[in-house]
């Protein structure tokens, strides 16, 4: 049984720790920004950890659980790695609905940090 | 009136070209990817030009129809531009679908290529 690729098992412990912060204490996810990262959720645009955790805290659910469908993860020509997401998710006692999620990881002083995230709710025009 | 980023009209132009490409003949899609480009199709990885128009040749349909939701561009600390595409498609006479795209475009040569592609139908478990 050969190992998984590296950026495999990056990307997925990475998607892992996001979702258990994301759905425990999301103010903990600071640690993943640095001052140049970029969030686009539901559209709109966050720069930098501060703006992106005060966003996150913000968010008007008090419960919140991911449940992740499908990952994927790929090694891209300037070594960071893309990871996509496709999942469900459920935020206090509102219906199930679909998620879909994109980071890009570099590694910065041997931390892997998310430089780019985007978010979007599966919700088509009816 | 403001004039969008460049990375949003580099995304935008490239999600365009790709769809109309993707929907009228998909084998005109061989000059966005190059021999170190990635595209994993549903789980499947197929790597360099030749590997990836591969697939996409042998994709089991004769029409194909996207819609669009939503996209979403962002410049990456390395000059490249990341687009994230949340949509709908049907091919054939199926039903529609939903689906998620992401797309790392780069720069090589003044000409933007893809050098990362991931594809997924948003087929969710059932009974949770």
């Amino acid at each position: 049984m050969g190992d998984r690729p590296i950026w495999e098992q990056i990307g997925s412990s990475f998607v892992q720790h996001y979702y258990q912060v994301f759905d425990t204490d999301r103010t903990q996810l600071g640690a993943i920004y640095t001052g140049e990262s970029c969030l686009t959720w539901e559209g709109q645009q966050f720069q930098g950890k501060a703006a992106i955790v005060e966003k996150l805290s913000s968010l008007p659910f008090t419960k919140i659980a991911h449940s992740i469908t499908a990952q994927d993860h790929q090694p891209t020509p300037d070594s960071c790695i893309l990871s996509m997401v496709v999942g469900q998710l459920k935020a206090d006692d509102d219906q199930v609905l679909g998620f879909h999620q994109t980071f890009l990881l570099k590694s910065y002083s041997s931390a892997w940090v998310c430089t780019n995230e985007i978010f979007r709710l599966a919700l088509h025009n009816l | 009136m403001a004039e969008k980023p460049v990375w949003e009209q580099i995304g935008t132009g490239f999600v365009q070209h790709y769809y109309q490409q993707f929907d009228t003949n998909r084998m005109n899609l061989a000059d966005i990817y190059t021999d170190s480009s990635c595209l994993t199709w549903e789980g499947e990885g197929f790597q360099g030009k030749n590997a990836i128009m591969g697939k996409l040749s042998s994709l089991p349909f004769k029409t194909i129809q996207h819609s669009i939701t939503a996209q979403d561009h962002q410049p990456t600390p390395d000059s490249c531009v990341l687009s994230m595409v949340v949509g709908q498609l049907k091919a054939d006479e199926d039903q529609v679908m939903g689906f998620h795209q992401m797309f790392l475009l780069k720069n090589i040569d003044n000409k933007w290529i893809c050098s990362n592609d991931v594809f997924r139908l948003a087929l969710h478990n059932f009974g949770q």
